[in-house]
């Protein structure tokens, strides 16, 4: 049943999304592999050429920072997508919205609320006074709506078994998706008849979903009309192209930091007809850069006075200051207890089990384990700096075990998970590749999530690192639709959240060597532009 | 309304974009002509192309004989030259990219097409094999880019950024080339006054004006006054006045561009080119571009860098008038 191009494939005992273990195709993929069973390797090859080209002219590009020079690349998509259905994405989507709703909070709570979860001992003091990403200078600063991650990404790995589990949480500038948006176009271009065979979910609102929440955070003051901007560091900018194509699908104005101007707390943009007022900011560089003069004095990317702004309550910027404590990875260890916290659920999506190194007892056990972990700095992202214990030498294993003991707050270490593997085309034959998700979410009138994510593929075999600056790839990725759209149109649109489905906490299944790796966040690069 | 960086960054696109095109015009010209005159006239000839894009003292620095070759590098690729076509493209890119939400698709598509296309050639080899198939590509780009400009872009104040950088910078190129060419206008046979033409690509169009004339005069007063001619310098500066005007209507006001620049324009539409040729053409020449280059600085600081902001314009000499006849 499976002839063509999937003839020989072989999942080698990983989970997989396609096929099950007994070799089957799983029902939401029976019509893509028919489908693609009817293309040769040629007529596949022939389209990614054409994919190609066309990401090449229009520059969907990111920058790859050099030793010498910058190079633009285009991000690589793979042909086959990723599809989810409905019942699983409805779960997944329910956990997301639970996940961020107590981020939110819990960002609340710690910068203008009693710190009532340190008070009450859920999460220590010392580890949020001690995470890089906790700024003091954000202290007392409110966001209308407590909307403090207006977006956030939030990475999911699938482990042996099947189940999704969050890798880490991205809630200062998580990137990718524009790469959403494009994949997408690009793949009703070049596979258009495989779209036929589903009813996949749309993720072209994103432009309307974003630019309404920015629109929600406005201050009080702002009126009917908020003006919302893009804040980026400048063309250099490795996630450039997404800056200019989010301003673009909003219809905003896409502003670096010397258009802006600071007067009587008063947050203007330098206009061919003088200054014009600025309401709300969705900044897309780091909290270190945004203002001078309250952070590195050195940053030409930000404007001074902005924070006082913000304090003054005249102008919003989102995400909010200071949300890098709540995706410290150490803090992530206690996400789950935040969930109950201020939710009083239980947390739908499972995490990954996670030592925190300052409790003799872990810290023992993990510098004796070293070999079967994943050790990862606190504050890195972008899969920097971290130990794939399996995967690693003795010396690299030793060099480790002294950075842990000179910085137990600096590193996490976590159980290795066995991520996912998805048909992938290799050459002009598929291979099962590991594959993370991003979703995003938004946090305006009320917590949404796009249908599906930026599907990740660490494209060199055996590889587990999908990041994109590492040789990583992408998947278009298609949340179906319910069945019962299609049968019943005068059903709800949103039939999943019809669906009862439990939550499954498998925390405890942890196998074989595979992990994930987080994506780019920092977005912070020397220089302006031109002319 | 629009940010005053996008404003900056769209007449840079317009000027870079004209300014490749033209170089190349230049360095097509000049190389076809040359390939039938001496040697000696071969180093002038390259010498007051140098000049007309004032690169003279750039490529001095090289150390190099003005030779076909080494100005043909120089002008097209040579990494020390800011103004080389190569980074011109560059540049225009870049300025495209940097207001990407602004400007059509299709624009910056050209635009980066163009770019990617340029960088997976060879043109050192280009230049010393074949530089006929270059210029063409790069000409014919040129003008694809500027068609589509003029065919997907809203006539709003983008477009007209875009305009003025491109006629102003077209304007003073031209007023080079023709004092460049009149301060040797005594041994200047019609044959350079004849590529001085066709480096403006109006070499057609002089001959239906002016039938089958071989007088220099002509030539200058049709490259310098024709109302008709879209490469003249008069025709050039209207357009970009055209598009000051509407800007500054918006202000209610006369803005200081307009009238450094309406100052110029009625001095070229109200003079005679014989009286003209009876004072020093090359320094109303010269008198002229440095006008336009003071058109703008003035546009920059009325519309790129909040004025009140700054302190107010004041120029550092006499307001050039654009003429002493």
């Amino acid at each position: 049943m499976t002839g063509g191009l999937f003839a020989g494939y072989d999942h080698d005992g990983f989970f997989d999304e396609v096929f099950t273990a007994d070799g089957e195709v799983r029902p939401h993929y029976r019509a893509l592999v028919a489908r693609l069973g009817l293309f040769s390797a040629d007529e596949l090859a022939r389209r990614e050429r054409l994919r190609d080209a066309a990401f090449r002219t229009q520059g969907i590009t990111f920058t790859v920072y050099g030793e010498e020079e910058d190079v633009e690349r285009t991000f690589p998509m793979d042909l086959i997508p990723r599809i989810i259905p409905p019942d699983e994405w409805a779960e997944v989507e329910r956990g997301l919205v639970q996940r961020v709703d107590a981020l939110n909070r819990f960002l609340d709570d710690l910068y203008v609320g009693e710190q009532a979860i340190i008070r009450d001992g859920i999460v220590p003091r010392w580890m949020v006074l001690s995470s890089d990403g906790f700024e003091r200078q954000a202290a007392g600063l409110a966001v209308p709506h407590s909307s403090r991650c207006v977006v956030a990404g939030i990475d999911l790995v699938r482990d042996a078994d099947g189940t999704y589990r969050v890798l880490e949480d991205n809630l200062r500038n998580p990137s990718g998706i524009s790469y959403v948006l494009e994949n997408r176009a690009a793949m009703t271009r070049v596979l258009s008849l495989a779209f036929t065979d589903h009813r996949v979910r749309s993720v072209d609102h994103y432009g309307a979903m974003l630019l309404g929440a920015l629109r929600h955070v406005a201050p009080p003051a702002a009126g009917d009309d908020p003006t919302v901007v893009v804040l980026t560091p400048g063309v250099y900018n490795s996630a450039y192209f997404e800056h200019a194509f989010l301003a673009r699908q909003m219809g905003v104005e896409l502003v670096e930091g010397r258009d802006l101007v600071v007067d009587d707390h008063v947050v203007s943009m330098r206009t061919t007809h003088g200054l014009r007022r600025v309401d709300v900011i969705y900044r897309r560089i780091d909290d270190d850069f945004l203002d001078p003069v309250v952070f590195r004095p050195d940053s030409q990317l930000g404007v001074p006075g902005l924070m006082a702004a913000a304090r003054a309550g005249t102008v919003t910027i989102a995400n909010a200051a200071g949300n890098g404590v709540a995706d410290d990875k150490a803090i992530y260890a206690f996400v789950p207890e935040i969930i109950r916290y201020y939710l009083g659920e239980d947390p739908i999506l499972a995490s990954v089990p996670t030592y925190l190194l300052d409790e003799p007892d872990h810290r023992a056990e993990v510098l004796d384990r070293l070999g079967d972990l994943v050790v990862k700095p606190v504050a890195e992202s972008g899969g920097y700096g971290m130990l794939i214990g399996p995967a690693a030498s003795d010396a690299e294993i030793e060099a480790f075990r002294h950075k842990l003991e000179a910085d137990p707050r600096g590193y996490i270490a976590q159980e290795v998970v066995s991520l996912s593997r998805h048909p992938t085309l290799i050459d002009d034959h598929l291979e099962g590749r590991h594959v993370d998700l991003r979703p995003f979410v938004i946090s305006g009138e009320k917590i949404e999530v796009i249908p599906g994510g930026l599907t990740r593929v660490a494209l060199r075999r055996g590889s587990l690192v999908v990041n994109s600056s590492q040789g990583g790839g992408s998947k278009d990725t298609w949340v179906l639709a319910p069945d019962r759209d299609l049968k019943r149109p005068g059903d709800r649109a949103e039939g999943a959240e019809l669906e009862r489905v439990e939550g499954d906490d498998r925390r405890e299944t942890t196998q074989m060597p595979a992990v994930g790796v987080d994506g780019d966040q920092t977005e912070h690069t020397p220089g302006g532009v031109q002319p | 309304m629009m940010l005053s960086r996008h404003a900056e960054s769209l007449f840079w696109l317009g000027r870079h974009l004209e300014r490749a095109e033209y170089s190349t015009r230049m360095l097509d010209v000049t190389y076809h002509s040359l390939l039938e005159s001496a040697a000696w006239e071969s180093e002038r000839a390259w010498r007051d192309l140098l000049q007309v894009l004032r690169s003279e003292s750039s490529f001095d620095e090289l150390g190099r004989p003005a030779t076909s070759e080494a100005v043909n590098r120089f002008v097209m690729v040579q990494r020390s030259n800011a103004d080389s076509v190569v980074a011109c493209i560059e540049r225009a890119r870049e300025n495209a990219r940097s207001v990407r939400e602004l400007i059509p698709t299709e624009l910056w598509q050209s635009l980066n097409s163009f770019y990617l296309a340029l960088h997976s050639r060879d043109v050192a080899t280009d230049l010393t094999e074949q530089p006929y198939d270059l210029y063409e590509m790069v000409k014919q780009r040129c003008q694809t880019i500027t068609g589509v400009l003029a065919d997907t872009m809203a006539r709003d104040d983008g477009w007209r950024f875009v305009t003025i950088g491109r006629y102003l910078e077209r304007a003073q190129m031209m007023c080079r080339l023709l004092a460049i060419r009149y301060q040797n206008l005594s041994d200047v046979s019609f044959h350079q006054w004849l590529a001085a033409l066709k480096s403006a690509s109006a070499a057609e169009a002089f001959r239906k004006a002016y039938r089958g004339s071989q007088d220099p005069t002509d030539v200058i007063e049709f490259l310098l006054l024709s109302p008709v001619f879209p490469r003249s310098v008069f025709f050039s500066l209207r357009q970009a006045e055209a598009e000051l005007d509407i800007l500054g209507a918006q202000f209610g006001r006369i803005t200081r561009p307009q009238r450094l620049l309406g100052r110029i324009r009625a001095g070229l539409e109200f003079t005679d080119i014989h009286e003209l040729l009876q004072s020093d053409l090359r320094l109303y020449l010269v008198d002229v571009e440095g006008g336009i280059r003071w058109v703008g600085e003035s546009v920059a600081t009325e519309y790129f860098r909040n004025s009140h902001e700054f302190a107010p314009f004041v120029p550092t000499g006499p307001v050039p008038t654009g003429g002493r006849s």
